[in-house]
């Protein structure tokens, strides 16, 4: 092997060394400066890719412009595969987010919008920017994230918003037993340290499993079977490791069908108002 | 990834899972090895041989100090802080010094410490309970491997074998190598050419570790984690295991922890030190730098001793039961 090694330029290695890091170079520039940065990494870590990736590009640069002579081994072609293999994976994972993702300016598909259970349903403005307090039917919300709520609640803060607006996520998992679930993905670095965080829900048996929605409510305390419910409800191989709020439940007053926010992850966390309403 | 945000993988093949999560690992670890391997270039070409010698002459409670503190000047995560330690051992750090930096590093660095006490409130108990439980390792294993020298430490098998004295660390012929003194620019051309070559040489085990962590993130399921955090005897190994299969930033960590709030919190720290010291980047790295018994201690030791004290703690009942 090494005799084959050998035959090639003694500059080459290098050269390919070079080229690769190139490559991973302009795929992290290119990804920081995509819309899709998002689907791995916090947006706020963008400015950080980008310029890792011109370094990894200088470097780059540097080897295939001005090489040294090296000899060939197994380890090196170790590497090369191992980065090589990594850039095939990344295109693929690139690839996939974009197959899946809304073109750019695209609202989603329009909600529909309901109220509580059995009321009828109207379309649903797209999602916008809007104030921090919102009112439904002379009561006054505070609109903050679902991840701000649950941070509120774990760090045992008492002043949390008796009424609070949020956008979540409704699933009815198997191992509730039909039970509503709201919850949003929070990410602080990278998808392998994001949570998914929830809580359980009722007043919201008129929205269907999957859909987007946007809760006007309350909180009241899990009884011994919904604290029970809430430590199954992580169960099954999924993205995000979920953590169910295990006290709490969120007692939906007012609900409407939204469409899905873009991104749908939560990147930013505020201890008080005004919260970081996404 | 457009995943589904619910996060279920009912309509999401599991190898787009993988396939997201191994690059955002990567992703967010590529900045940071770069800035080891850039840090341990610039050690190569601009520091003499002799610049380390005074470290060396310290008696060893002073090297390990030394070694335990520089995190606080040179802050770095786990994802860089390999290539930066062979670098320093390479240049006669003594490894009384070398050993401790590399494993305290990356917790006990102002990044780190700072993450760990917003994610937990302000409560300094658990930064200053995190920093112990990864001094003492750090600091022992210092004190174990402080009679060896580099070559005692490192593998030979490396490239590193063929390296020519400044560390160069990739198979080069000894003649490219001799630098031109005094010549800033063929300097900087030299240290652009050895952090490409450092993060091509360790960015493999980022890959290898990273793909290793997101079967993990996809196989495991997470049904598990409820039954376990309600006994210590089961929490503390469950977060030891979680630390190294999970394979989190030391930078992030402590956010994720702190939302496993089911766990006692000796288990937290268990996931909290040892992360940090051991995890699936840093096995394979461990196993290719480090001579092979070298590295058992490396990988043994830290998880080992963080799991005694942390069942310590929870047993004596120094740090309570669950949050």
């Amino acid at each position: 092997m090494n005799a084959r090694f050998r035959s090639v330029p003694p500059s080459f290695q290098d050269r390919v060394e070079g080229a690769i890091l190139l490559c991973l170079g302009g795929l992290m520039a290119a990804l920081a400066n995509s819309r899709l940065y998002w689907n791995f990494l916090n947006p706020r870590f963008s400015p950080l890719t980008l310029g890792a990736g011109v370094a990894l590009c200088v470097c780059g640069l540097a080897l295939i412009l001005r090489p040294e002579p090296g000899r060939g081994t197994i380890s090196r072609l170790l590497r090369q595969a191992a980065l090589l293999g990594f850039l095939c994976l990344a295109a693929t994972a690139w690839d996939q987010a974009a197959s899946l993702a809304p073109p750019a300016g695209f609202s989603g598909p329009s909600g529909v919008s309901g109220t509580q259970t059995g009321q009828p349903v109207e379309a649903a403005p797209p999602l916008k920017p809007e104030g921090p307090r919102v009112t439904k039917g002379g009561v006054e919300y505070l609109r903050l994230n679902l991840a701000e709520l649950y941070i509120m609640l774990d760090k045992g803060r008492t002043d949390y918003p008796a009424r609070f607006a949020l956008r979540a996520h409704l699933t009815r998992p198997a191992a509730l037993g039909g039970q509503a679930l709201l919850s949003r993905i929070a990410v602080v670095c990278c998808l392998a340290d994001s949570l998914d965080l929830g809580f359980l829900a009722r007043g919201l048996d008129g929205v269907q499993d999957g859909q987007w929605v946007e809760v006007y409510g309350r909180l009241e305390p899990l009884d011994a079977a919904g604290k029970k419910a809430a430590k199954t409800a992580g169960a099954g191989r999924e993205l995000s490791l979920r953590v169910v709020n295990p006290s709490q439940r969120i007692v939906a007053e007012h609900a409407e069908v939204i469409p899905a926010p873009d991104p749908p992850f939560l990147f930013e966390f505020r201890e008080k108002e005004p919260f970081a309403w996404q | 990834m457009a995943v589904k945000p619910c996060g279920s993988v009912v309509d999401q093949a599991s190898f787009q899972i993988f396939a997201a999560i191994a690059t955002s690992i990567v992703l967010e670890a590529a900045p940071f090895l770069l800035l080891g391997s850039l840090l341990s270039s610039i050690i190569a070409v601009f520091a003499g041989d002799g610049a380390f010698a005074r470290v060396a002459k310290k008696p060893l409670p002073v090297q390990i100090v030394i070694g335990l503190a520089a995190g606080l000047v040179l802050p770095t995560c786990e994802c860089g802080i390999v290539p930066v330690a062979r670098r320093l051992l390479k240049k006669g750090v003594p490894p009384g010094a070398a050993v401790p930096f590399m494993l305290a590093a990356p917790v006990v660095n102002p990044v780190s410490l700072a993450a760990t006490w917003v994610a937990f409130q302000g409560d300094w108990s658990m930064v200053a309970w995190r920093v112990l439980l990864v001094v003492l390792p750090a600091a022992s294993l210092g004190w174990v491997l402080a009679a060896g020298k580099d070559s005692d430490l490192l593998r030979p098998t490396l490239d590193m074998a063929h390296d020519c004295g400044d560390g160069c660390g990739c198979g080069h012929d000894h003649a490219p190598h001799r630098r031109l003194p005094g010549r800033l620019p063929n300097r900087l051309l030299d240290v652009l050419r050895l952090t490409g070559r450092e993060f091509m040489d360790m960015g493999r085990f980022l890959v290898i570790g990273s793909c290793a962590a997101a079967l993990c993130k996809v196989l495991l399921p997470q049904a598990w984690l409820a039954p376990l955090s309600a006994n210590l005897w089961l929490a503390v190994p469950a977060m030891l295991l979680l630390a190294v299969l999970m394979s989190i930033c030391s930078e992030a960590d402590a956010f994720v922890a702190a939302s496993l709030s089911m766990f006692p919190r000796p288990a937290l720290l268990a996931f909290l030190a040892l992360g940090p010291m051991l995890d699936l980047k840093l096995l394979p790295a461990f196993l290719t730098v480090f001579r092979r018994p070298v590295a058992w201690v490396l990988i043994l030791v830290p998880a080992l001793m963080v799991y005694v004290l942390c069942m310590s703690l929870g047993l004596s009942g120094v740090m309570g039961g669950p949050r």
